[in-house]
């Protein structure tokens, strides 16, 4: 009977440990494994780590509990009176230094092969921006930003109204993610372009701090395909929470085809998502011939269009009718003429990516931070070639946009610019004036 | 002869009402005086924190624009590093010295004065600017180039208020080491000091190291936003790191000025109500001056992940958990102390008892972090904000609480109550960890540190942790009515508050007199402090 009802207990207790131990999975409570081999051994060190201070606080924790239970003075303790042993002071030097040796020691290891970066299959450079990333594909002659996805900055603005348990993976999603392809050693190079971020992968156990005009260098191995996330880990202003990193790591063959289609789209990023074959179709075979895709060499870092003619189109239509292909939407940047529904159109798009944060949506500005308002403002009603120039150069806490825009979308949003949140100046700005005045 | 009669004179002399507030030289007053202006510093920045924990109760942005929450994150720590810690252990160190040592006062008893009153000045300066256009600093208590030289108008006063308050620390550093080193009673040796007087000395010799480097690297970020300077301008030949290596040389030793001298709180408060000398008193003053010494040799642990050699990063990591074996050796022979005492447990040994658990957790996770390749994903999470809000609320805080119990009464002559401080320690432990501890798992799960919004698999956690903070925050205001009632009255205290009380300042009657030791104790007096019964 008793013997029963202690079974009872004990499996209730352990159900309960279980339940208890399942919903502490479903709430993340670890450090994740990751997916490189890094990762593995980090979260090896650091469940090692974790369990040697476990160990070392059961003990001390257990001696300071028995004094506290035992030795009291209203259990009428009589107190001893040492104070002084010089063989338990050696003791409890020595040990911890052994423990702490035997931390070092896998530490250290681990630590030597993280930072060898040296026989990379391919190297990517990513450059930190208030507030956002840009991957740029050396090998490959191409490169495009990484901005928050526009609806969770909707959400995230202050009072949205918009729930954010209703917005997929908030503040981790991106417009245009990285690509990487499985199982290759990519060589990261990350630096900044204003002032100091870091770019934090917690699957790929990669930190590295990206400080303007400094290279600092990383790599990852990825294994299995998959969308990871993460963000900026340096507090780097306003938008600090608001620059997600995400990356889609795809297999070889996958990722071949991303490559060849982002070098045939002149300037458009493709989403690796929409190359993927329909699921209930059969998987289209793509011929590397279709997609005119040569392996790049160091000789090939001339710009994108030089490099892919126009027979980068698949030569039969149907049989690539899954590569959804986006007609460019700015084939030739520099010739470019924007109409003006055109160009309010576009900037509206730009102003919204990469604008809004500080300027507001509605182009009011935001005084508590020193940035002026557009709406009325005397840059976007005064002389044309100073807004330009202001754009293109930046001027105090105005970012510099010449690099990191092109001649269309810069001509785009100042046109924007100068023609809503009530400003009627009338101008359109096209882009050969934008690249006169570089 | 003469200068007693001088001192007597004076004594007759001293000013009344707001005028002797202002012009005081007096240990005791200026102690008061630091204690009330950090406790109210513990108040304001606790204000910042409140607000902090606000918006991230949930996902989204609710009561303020990220600029402004990145303001509130910087003039947290600013005001709780330099504001509320750092006053409190001078103030400590006023009350408490010259009564430990058997002297009058202080050394140098003007500089006293100007010590403590240039520090309201620079935190009214560094709070000023949350009115200034432009906002307040918003670049993190650290001040990193070139986010920081992004700060409007408040950079300039941001930098010569953290001036004002390096000044005011050094000097009231020189005032406690000349007391300390000169007017030490007779027959009291440096290895029979008291352990809190020896966490002071050894303090105030980093506080005199490290300071003036502070000073040094934001007086460079002036230069370079102002003057053309380029030292951390890349663009210009300088470099951006420069200023975390000059930051953290003054950084860690910093970490320790706000935790020595708890230890120190610590080592008086354990053997007196376990009613037993401490244990192994030499080995705890080698291993203050060991981790003191260590302090200046481990800064680059702050910035592993900016890219240092392969051959820094391993020097930093060994250097860095060799940290832990004096730390240990500390933490066992407070275990040692209690083992086999007799142990009673008011409000002071609470204090004490809840730092000696916390802290060694913030101590575990200060192992886990040395570890380079696991900081690499410990890094600016939570699970550091976890880290250092072990290591100096419920280290540094809770033995500031715990000493201030332990002394009250010595104070003010009267008990404080029992009960009502009672309350106070449980609420706050409790809630210290309904605060903290959740923040581990935040790190590790991926939250970075510093947001004003994450996403929204964080919520569960963050919104405990926001509750632990407001319930935290709110039971303070225990400990202010335990201030409060205590000044006013109370069962009168004897001259030996408690009964295993040791130490020169237990033979002064409570409240003690205005100039602690006119005449020099005698030697049988010395001997019978707290750490030998030979």
């Amino acid at each position: 009977m008793v013997l029963n009802k202690v079974k009872n207990v004990l499996c209730g207790v352990a159900a309960a440990l279980v339940l208890i131990s399942g919903s502490a999975f479903a709430l993340d409570l670890n450090m994740p494994v990751g997916v490189t081999p890094m990762s593995h051994d980090v979260y090896d060190l650091h469940m090692y780590a974790f369990w040697v201070c476990v160990g070392i606080g059961i003990v001390v924790f257990g001696l300071m509990l028995i004094s506290i239970i035992w030795h009291r003075k209203a259990a009428g303790h009589q107190p001893a009176q040492f104070h002084e042993n010089t063989a338990v002071e050696v003791i409890w030097t020595v040990i911890p230094f052994i423990i702490l040796i035997a931390l070092a020691i896998p530490a250290a290891k681990i630590l030597v092969k993280m930072t060898n970066t040296s026989d990379p299959d391919m190297t990517v450079k990513i450059e930190g921006y208030q507030w956002k990333w840009q991957y740029d594909y050396l090998q490959n002659g191409f490169s495009y930003f990484s901005t928050l996805a526009a609806d969770s900055n909707a959400a995230s603005q202050l009072d949205s109204g918009i729930n954010p348990d209703s917005v997929p993976h908030y503040l981790r999603n991106v417009d245009h993610p990285m690509v990487v392809p499985t199982g290759k050693k990519i060589r990261l190079l990350v630096t900044a372009n204003d002032v100091i971020h870091s770019w934090w992968v917690e699957d790929f156990a990669v930190k590295v701090d990206a400080i303007p005009g400094f290279v600092n260098e990383a790599w990852i191995k990825v294994e299995k395909p998959g969308t990871y996330r993460g963000g900026c880990t340096e507090l780097c202003g306003r938008g600090h929470a608001f620059m997600p990193i995400v990356v889609v790591a795809e297999n070889w063959d996958d990722y071949q085809k991303w490559l060849a289609a982002m070098q045939a789209s002149h300037g458009a990023f493709i989403n690796p998502a929409t190359l993927q074959p329909e699921q209930n179709g059969s998987p289209v075979v793509y011929a590397p011939a279709e997609l005119n895709f040569n392996a790049p060499t160091s000789a090939q870092l001339e710009p994108v269009a030089a490099v892919l003619p126009a027979a980068a189109q698949p030569a039969v239509p149907g049989t690539a009718a899954t590569i959804v292909k986006p007609a460019p939407k700015h084939p030739a940047i520099a010739e470019k003429t924007w109409t003006m529904a055109e160009a309010m159109e576009r900037g509206k798009k730009v102003y919204a990516d990469n604008c809004a944060a500080c300027h507001m949506p509605d182009g009011k500005g935001n005084p508590a931070m020193g940035v002026k308002a557009i709406a009325g403002g005397a840059i976007a009603n005064g002389p044309l070639a100073a807004h330009i120039a202001l754009v293109l150069h930046g001027k105090g806490i105005m970012p510099a946009w010449g690099n990191q825009l092109n001649d269309a979308d810069l001509a785009a949003v100042i046109t924007f610019e100068r023609n809503s949140f009530g400003n009627h100046t009338g101008d359109l700005v096209q882009p050969a004036q934008i690249k006169a005045a570089r | 002869m003469s200068t007693v009669a001088v001192a007597h004179e004076h004594h007759a002399e001293h000013p009344r009402g707001i005028w002797r507030w202002i012009t005081t030289t007096n240990h005791k007053d200026i102690g008061t005086l630091y204690l009330c202006f950090s406790l109210l510093m513990f108040f304001v920045g606790g204000a910042f924190a409140m607000l902090i924990r606000a918006e991230l109760f949930t996902p989204g942005m609710q009561l303020m624009d990220p600029l402004f929450f990145n303001e509130m994150t910087t003039l947290h720590g600013l005001v709780m590093i330099f504001g509320a810690i750092m006053p409190a252990f001078v103030g400590l160190a006023n009350w408490m010295i010259p009564m430990m040592i058997g002297a009058p006062d202080m050394a140098l008893p003007r500089m006293n004065n100007w010590s403590f009153w240039i520090l309201p000045f620079a935190m009214l300066l560094l709070l000023s600017t949350l009115f200034m256009p432009g906002g307040a600093p918003a670049g993190g208590w650290t001040m990193y180039p070139p986010l920081m030289l992004q700060t409007g108008i408040a950079f300039p006063f941001t930098i010569f208020a953290i001036h004002l308050m390096g000044i005011s620390s050094v000097m009231g550093a020189i005032n406690i080491i000349a007391t300390i080193l000169n007017l030490r009673a007779p027959g009291m040796s440096l290895m029979k000091m008291p352990m809190f007087v020896w966490s002071w000395l050894i303090t105030a010799y980093l506080l005199i190291a490290v300071m003036p480097v502070l000073a040094g690297a934001v007086t460079m970020e002036l230069m370079d936003k102002y003057f053309g300077t380029s030292f951390f301008n890349a663009a210009g030949g300088g470099d951006p790191i420069l200023y975390q290596h000059v930051f953290w040389f003054f950084g860690h030793p910093e970490v320790y000025i706000m935790i020595l001298p708890a230890f120190g709180i610590i080592s008086e408060i354990i053997p007196t109500f376990s009613r037993k000398p401490l244990f192994g008193y030499s080995s705890m003053v080698y291993a203050i001056a060991s981790i003191a010494f260590l302090s200046f040799i481990v800064w680059a642990h702050h910035m592993f992940t900016v890219g240092m050699p392969l051959a820094a990063d391993l020097f930093f990591m060994f250097s860095t958990m060799l940290i832990a074996v004096p730390t240990g050796v500390k933490v066992f022979n407070w275990t040692a102390t209690m083992w086999r005492g007799s142990l009673s447990f008011e409000t002071p040994m609470l204090f004490a008892i809840a730092f000696l658990f916390l802290f060694t957790i913030g101590g575990f996770s200060g192992v886990m972090l040395a570890l380079v390749p696991a900081d690499w994903q410990y890094h600016q999470t939570y699970f550091v904000v976890a880290h250092f809000h072990y290591v100096l609320v419920t280290g540094a805080a809770f033995a500031i609480m715990g000493g201030v119990y332990y002394w009250l009464p010595k104070w003010t002559g009267h008990m404080y109550n029992e009960k009502l401080a009672k309350t106070h320690f449980w609420l706050t432990a409790i809630s210290a960890n309904v605060l903290y501890f959740p923040m581990h798992f935040l790190g590790l799960a991926g939250m970075p540190r510093r947001i004003p919004d994450y996403p929204v698999q964080f919520t569960d956690l963050n919104q405990i942790v926001s509750i632990g903070g407001f319930v935290f925050g709110a039971s303070q205001l225990l400990f202010v009515a335990c201030i409060i009632l205590c000044v006013r009255g109370g069962k009168k205290a004897e001259a030996r508050v408690w009964e295993g009380a040791h130490g020169l300042e237990w033979t002064l009657p409570s409240p003690p007199p205005y100039h602690s030791f006119t005449e020099p104790p005698a030697p049988n007096l010395i001997w019978a402090h707290p750490y030998r019964n030979d």
